[in-house]
């Protein structure tokens, strides 16, 4: 399970509008368990995909640049979310060649329908599991 | 060429690796490589980034500093 607070579920729904038709993406810090996490913040980062509309990557440097941020701030990282400007709200055979995270969420935000699912890697299995997401009332942090 | 690297693996482990004993430990007699040390701690150079100072470094290229980050790649479509 992932618990995100509404506004930053809101602010994740809002960067996939405003970046389409370009998928956006961004790390996500909190607390992080194998089965349960809580999203406390939300790091966009820019998409240095060579093809943006369909493909989406963190250039190592900013990546390294957010992990150092939201461990200054005591977080851990939680997973990483990324928008399907065309849909589906499910990962994309391009997400399982490319997972490489063991145990953490990908957020996946699908404008048709302002879709917002989670999903864990399971590195063991080779393929994600989708995870419940929870919706909280609390605050959350945004950075830029 | 150090003695010893710390390679800290982000989110993950921290791990100290001996140059000397991993180069007795080879048959190539070629300097060990940014490839090699992820091969030690089980990482694939197509799953992740090494930085050196906060900058990528190619994987084939000899190791020649004491503490190495690795960065799991975060991308797909």
């Amino acid at each position: 399970m992932i618990v995100c607070p509404d506004p930053i579920r809101e602010t994740l729904l809002e960067d996939a509008r405003a970046g389409a038709p370009a998928e956006v993406c961004g790390v996500l810090g909190g607390e992080f368990g194998r089965e349960r996490s809580r999203i406390r913040s939300h790091y966009p980062a820019e998409n240095v995909a060579s093809d943006p509309q369909i493909r989406y990557q963190i250039a190592p440097r900013e990546q390294l640049e957010l992990f150092e941020r939201l461990e200054d701030r005591g977080e851990e990282i939680v997973g990483f979310v990324h928008s399907h400007p065309e849909g589906p709200a499910t990962p994309s055979a391009t997400d399982v060649a490319d997972a490489t995270w063991p145990d953490r969420s990908y957020v996946i935000v699908s404008l048709p329908g302002d879709d917002v699912t989670s999903w864990r890697w399971r590195s063991g299995r080779d393929e994600f599991e989708r995870e419940a997401c929870e919706v909280s009332s609390g605050s959350g942090v945004q950075t830029r | 060429m150090p003695t010893r690297v710390t390679v800290d693996v982000k989110g993950e482990d921290t791990h100290e690796i001996d140059l000397e004993r991993l180069a007795a430990s080879g048959n190539s007699g070629e300097p060990i490589s940014y490839a090699d040390l992820l091969a030690e701690v089980d990482l694939s150079p197509h799953e992740v980034s090494v930085l050196v100072d906060g900058r990528p470094v190619p994987e084939d290229q000899p190791v020649e500093a004491d503490h190495v980050t690795v960065l799991r790649l975060i991308k797909g479509g």
